[in-house]
């Protein structure tokens, strides 16, 4: 089940949801898991638990989360355990995320790539992934920052889901993109009907206008959706781009934080109040200064500007190398976190123009 | 033991040799035995303060107790200078990729040493000395800042006993006793210091990062073949295992690709010599 969480592209089972049973559904579905959901909060979504899903409360959402799913399989502090000790008695529970967006979706292949399909594997995130079933949903609405055309994304999975929602008018259409999802579906099978051409249409009619929509406004910032942005970046380093955007930038780190594909973190070690020695794994952020410098006090990226380049290196060239895609979904989250208002679509776009 | 990878596994500081004022060599003896290749890397904790990465610099054919020859300059260090025989230590390891021992196979073999630089290669000198017939030669060029820096003193200035091999040392700065050469480790690179034949031969390189950069550039120079120069790359790093990020080297990591690269591999990478 590990090998992949992203099986190569094939024609899934499609069900057809009427509207009204939509809470029904999920209700059973979440049943006897821990459970993830969206909430909306004024023109946000917050991500939170929950023990069942609740009406009213919990929703799919128009569009991605505030929090990046990344942190449910890669917390941001994790207790390894105390050096010479048993491994911390903690088990992940059986859970499921209602309402995850491609985005996210699509971000845990680079933390799989990272934690489970480059060895050593990480077991803590290999339970964690096991053990977090993914509703996804597409999305039917964008928000301000949402560039996913950009960088080869849309906003709608196409894998890494074991359940996908697409709302339509006519209803949802329930895929099933793994073998764990169809056998998820299988408790709420009284409820699917098979999916109609019509409903489909409507679907990929859906999907069709948001990518217009979401490819528009990225276009309008002055970014071209299909541009070669690995180039783009690859061909800045070293120049005034960086020096310019590096100005505004101080170094909080929210936008590693915040990113749905960083995955950098720390081993710290400390001493606990009982007097044992522990060790955690920690969320890290490559802003800040000492994230590569050695002991000797040599650092490679002592500048700013480089650090900044850095981020974008690691996104738009080491892991188009070693990966083949971008570790970017164009999800904007970084855009709001960003105390000095840096835009990655304003760098991407001067990068491109600058080719 | 754990089998999550982040963690170590128990060890004991069994001795601790001063070897200049603020080089140490620690005798550590882990839970279990704990095979490395030469070249390949451990991680080792002062539990409660920390973990860093060291190459050990004991024979790769002896795995119960390993020599971990450390310079005091980070907080890390620090503490590990402070402990005595006795103190309780973990060890995680081998990590990263050993030297390619058979690419040298009939070849003369250069060690250019920096200061602590010189502890990696002692384990590499230790490897080769397995099977000296393989190699066609042995030269080592050691450079430390003074007389007193000279780390394996008696051993190095009489070659670990091996005739054969061809030593020589330098030292930025003379005492009033030294009669050896005087200045940078690439002046004993030079032709007529260092009777090899470069094209042909293999270099493997360990020292600070400014050492490295012009003991590269002269090897270069001398003819040797960027491929056939071999760099230790030190790097910050946490995990060891390529998952944590800090040490990425352009389309590397320095802990699971390296931490030793042959120059080919990196030249074209920025700032690897910072």
């Amino acid at each position: 089940m590990v090998s992949s969480f992203f099986p190569s592209q094939k024609e899934n089972v499609v069900y057809k949801l009427e509207k009204a049973k939509l809470d029904n559904f999920l209700g059973i579905i979440a049943e006897g898991r821990e459970l993830y959901a969206l909430e909306r909060a004024e023109s946000q979504y917050h991500l939170v638990r929950s023990d069942a899903w609740q009406a009213g409360k919990h929703t799919l959402g128009a569009f991605r989360q505030v929090e990046p799913l990344k942190a449910l399989v890669f917390r941001p502090r994790e207790l390894l355990g105390s050096l010479g000790g048993a491994a911390p008695d903690e088990h992940i529970p059986e859970r499921i995320v209602i309402g995850a967006k491609n985005c996210d979706v699509a971000a845990l292949k680079i933390h799989d790539y990272v934690f489970l399909n480059t060895a050593p594997v990480d077991p803590v995130y290999k339970e964690a992934r096991e053990k977090t079933i993914i509703v996804s949903c597409d999305c039917t609405d964008a928000c301000e920052v949402c560039f996913c055309p950009a960088v080869k994304e849309q906003p709608y999975p196409k894998a890494g889901f074991d359940v996908n929602l697409s709302p339509t008018d006519l209803g949802y259409v329930v895929e099933a993109g793994s073998e764990r999802g169809k056998q998820l579906l299988k408790k709420a099978e009284s409820l699917l009907s098979a999916a109609d051409a019509a409903i489909l249409k409507a679907r990929d009619q859906n999907r069709q206008e948001l990518c217009k929509k979401v490819c528009a406004q990225t276009e309008k910032m002055g970014l071209a959706c299909g541009a070669d942005l690995r180039q783009a970046v690859e061909k800045s380093q070293g120049k005034k781009i960086w020096d310019d955007f590096a100005e505004d930038c101080v170094e909080c780190g929210a936008c590693n934080l915040i990113c749905c594909t960083c995955h950098c973190f720390l081993l710290a070690d400390g001493k606990g109040k009982n007097g044992a020695n522990y060790r955690v794994k920690q969320w890290d952020s490559c802003l800040y200064r000492n994230f590569a410098a050695v002991a000797g006090g040599a650092n490679p990226r002592r500048h700013r500007a480089e650090r900044l380049y850095n981020r974008f290196d690691k996104k738009f060239s080491f892991f188009p190398q070693v990966l083949g895609s971008y570790a970017c979904e164009g999800c904007g989250r970084c855009v709001e976190a960003c105390t000095g208002k840096i835009d990655i679509r304003e760098v991407l776009k001067r990068a491109v123009n600058e080719l | 033991m754990s089998c999550n990878p982040y963690m170590p596994m128990p060890a004991k500081l069994e001795n601790v040799v001063r070897e200049t004022a603020n080089i140490k060599t620690f005798l550590v003896r882990p839970a279990k035995p704990l095979a490395f290749k030469a070249g390949q890397f451990i991680a080792l904790t002062v539990p409660g303060i920390g973990e860093a990465p060291f190459t050990p610099s004991s024979s790769p054919t002896v795995s119960e107790k390993i020599e971990i020859t450390i310079m005091r300059v980070g907080r890390v260090t620090e503490k590990l200078h402070a402990l005595e025989p006795g103190a309780d230590l973990a060890i995680r390891g081998p990590l990263g990729q050993p030297y390619p021992l058979e690419k040298y196979y009939g070849r003369e073999v250069l060690i250019v040493g920096g200061g602590v630089g010189l502890a990696p290669l002692r384990a590499l000198l230790f490897a080769l000395f397995e099977d000296m017939g393989k190699y066609k030669k042995i030269f080592i060029r050691y450079g430390a800042k003074t007389p007193a820096d000279i780390v394996y003193r008696k051993a190095v200035e009489d070659g670990w006993g091996r005739k054969e091999m061809d030593v020589m040392i330098s030292v930025d700065k003379r005492d009033a006793d030294w009669k050896g050469n005087e200045g940078v480790v690439t002046k004993i690179l030079a032709p007529d210091k260092l009777k090899c034949n470069p094209s042909e031969g293999v270099a493997v390189v360990c020292g600070p990062p400014i050492m490295m950069k012009f003991a590269t550039l002269e090897l270069l120079h001398l003819g040797y073949a960027p491929e056939n120069i071999y760099l230790s790359m030190e790097k910050n790093m946490s995990c060891g295992i390529g998952k944590c990020g800090h040490c990425r080297l352009g389309p590397y990591y320095a802990c699971k690709d390296g931490p030793v690269f042959s120059f080919d591999r990196i030249k074209n990478l920025p700032k690897i010599w910072d």
